[in-house]
């Protein structure tokens, strides 16, 4: 998934230019990988409108103690794709490290916060280009109109995909086995999405999930988008858990495991 | 895989379980089985296609002592042996929850995940044989995932899709190894749901060495 192609500018334009432009031109790099995925989006389209329109479709006729399942599914999925998409710079950053593509990125004249930012951003806002279009659908199919709204629950899943890339890096860059950082990351991806509210209510879950699922970040960006679309009022506690949520992996964990990164084996 | 496995049966369907039913989450939970032996089944294909073009084993493996068609039987043999050692946990737990754990009928739950994974171990080196990139590879897996999982019986009964496609439901081989692992809840007969899903799977599994003997063709 990772390009072996970098478009470098010439390191002493580099060591002028300010941090915003060198946290855009790495954001940049990975955003261009998605367009030389194709098959990536495609598979991940499809499997988002067989999800919506099977199975939420049909489980909604069986779901007889929560009506109005699938409009609460429908939002949620989108949620959880955000979540799904932006593990993604993980592996990505992964199979860098496998291949050595890593060691040469390091070498550039890019200071290590801007760096590990850049890719943050860069996945997080490849995350929020794969999933509008099926935000869109689901916007189009619950009538959600509201500019402001539709808005507010932008900015919730991008706070999602940020924080979700922060982890995700963390995670790549803090486990040095490959068959380890395979299953590490799949079973976290799968843990935050699950016990959440995204796909199922909290009244509904078993007690053991629903002491842990208010504290999943996908949780906190369900709610809040959930709570922005329907217009009802804004969900202060779901956006500040969001907010701590990038403020932990992506300030403090990212940088601080990066660290470990120089010099290092993967295996 | 086992992890895998806790979290869609004892979160996904014990939630779905509590939306819609007690009778749901035992009716889906071989679903959860099933998915995890589909997921052990497809590292199979993936990693025969890591040998060729990430770690450029697939020449040495060739120059082994044994005949293409040796080989190819065996790679097949060792990815069912494989989907059913990582969903061992797994199929011991539907048998206590459908109260055959210490009954003979135990053996029927092995063959039932034996038999579906054959199939899926077979289309799965067949797509490594002819994806050359992994996201191809990635693509056409998540496609036969998504066919396998959401237009079978896992979820729902075939009467609840659309006459048109019902046949698709009705061929698929999950429904027929969701409809086994209801014959062992009901203390029914598995024989006719095996049998008919050892045809997909036997043809899945010769393509899967067809396609591997042209694979490794000099």
């Amino acid at each position: 998934m990772s390009s072996s192609t970098i478009q470098v500018t010439d390191s002493s334009d580099l060591s002028g230019q300010s941090t915003s432009r060198l946290v855009l031109q790495m954001a940049r790099r990975d955003i261009a990988t998605l367009f030389r995925t194709p098959w990536i989006i495609i598979s991940r389209s499809l499997a988002f409108i067989i999800q919506l329109f099977v199975f939420a479709y049909l489980i909604s006729g069986l779901v007889v103690k929560f009506p109005g399942f699938f409009p609460y599914y429908a939002v949620g999925s989108v949620v959880s794709v955000v979540a799904s998409i932006s593990f993604i710079i993980g592996y990505d950053i992964f199979e860098e490290a496998e291949e050595g593509l890593l060691d040469y990125l390091l070498t550039l004249p890019i200071p290590r916060r801007e760096f590990i930012i850049g890719r943050a951003l860069g996945g997080a806002i490849r995350a929020m280009i794969y999933t509008i279009p099926m935000f869109a659908i689901v916007a189009v199919l619950e009538n959600f109109s509201n500019p402001l709204s539709l808005l507010a629950a932008v900015l919730d899943l991008f706070l999602l995909a940020f924080g979700v890339t922060g982890l995700s890096i963390t995670v790549a860059v803090s486990v040095r086995s490959a068959n380890r950082f395979d299953v590490v990351l799949a079973l976290l991806e799968l843990a935050v999405s699950r016990a959440s509210t995204a796909l199922y209510p909290l009244a509904f879950m078993p007690s053991y999930v629903a002491a842990l699922a208010p504290f999943s970040p996908v949780t906190f960006a369900a709610d809040s988008t959930r709570a922005a679309l329907s217009g009802s009022s804004l969900d202060i506690l779901g956006l500040a858990g969001l907010l701590a949520f990038v403020a932990i992996f992506l300030g403090l964990g990212a940088t601080f495991y990066f660290r470990r990164l120089e010099g290092g084996v993967y295996a | 895989m086992f992890a895998n496995f806790c979290i869609d049966l004892f979160v996904t369907a014990a939630t779905f379980g509590n939306l819609i039913g007690s009778s749901y989450f035992l009716r889906i939970a071989p679903g959860s089985n099933l998915i995890t032996a589909m997921v052990a089944a497809f590292q199979s294909g993936r990693d025969i296609w890591r040998e060729k073009y990430i770690k450029d084993l697939a020449s040495y493996l060739l120059t082994l002592p044994i005949s293409r068609k040796i080989f190819a039987l065996s790679r097949i043999t060792g990815g069912v042996a494989r989907s059913v050692i990582a969903t061992f946990p797994g199929t011991l737990v539907i048998s206590y929850l459908y109260g055959i754990l210490f009954s003979p009928r135990l053996i029927e739950a092995f063959v039932i995940v034996a038999v579906f994974s054959l199939g899926i171990v077979g289309l799965s080196i067949a797509v490594s044989a002819f994806a050359s990139t992994i996201e191809v590879f990635a693509t056409v897996r998540s496609a036969i995932q998504l066919y396998l999982s959401f237009l079978s019986t896992i979820f729902y009964d075939v009467s609840l899709f659309p006459a048109i496609v019902q046949p698709i439901v009705e061929t698929n081989p999950m429904t027929w190894a969701m409809q086994a692992f209801s014959a062992l809840q009901s203390q029914g007969s598995t024989f006719y749901p095996i049998s008919v899903l050892v045809g997909p799977s036997l043809a899945f599994a010769l393509l899967g060495a067809v396609c591997y003997l042209w694979y490794t063709r000099l």
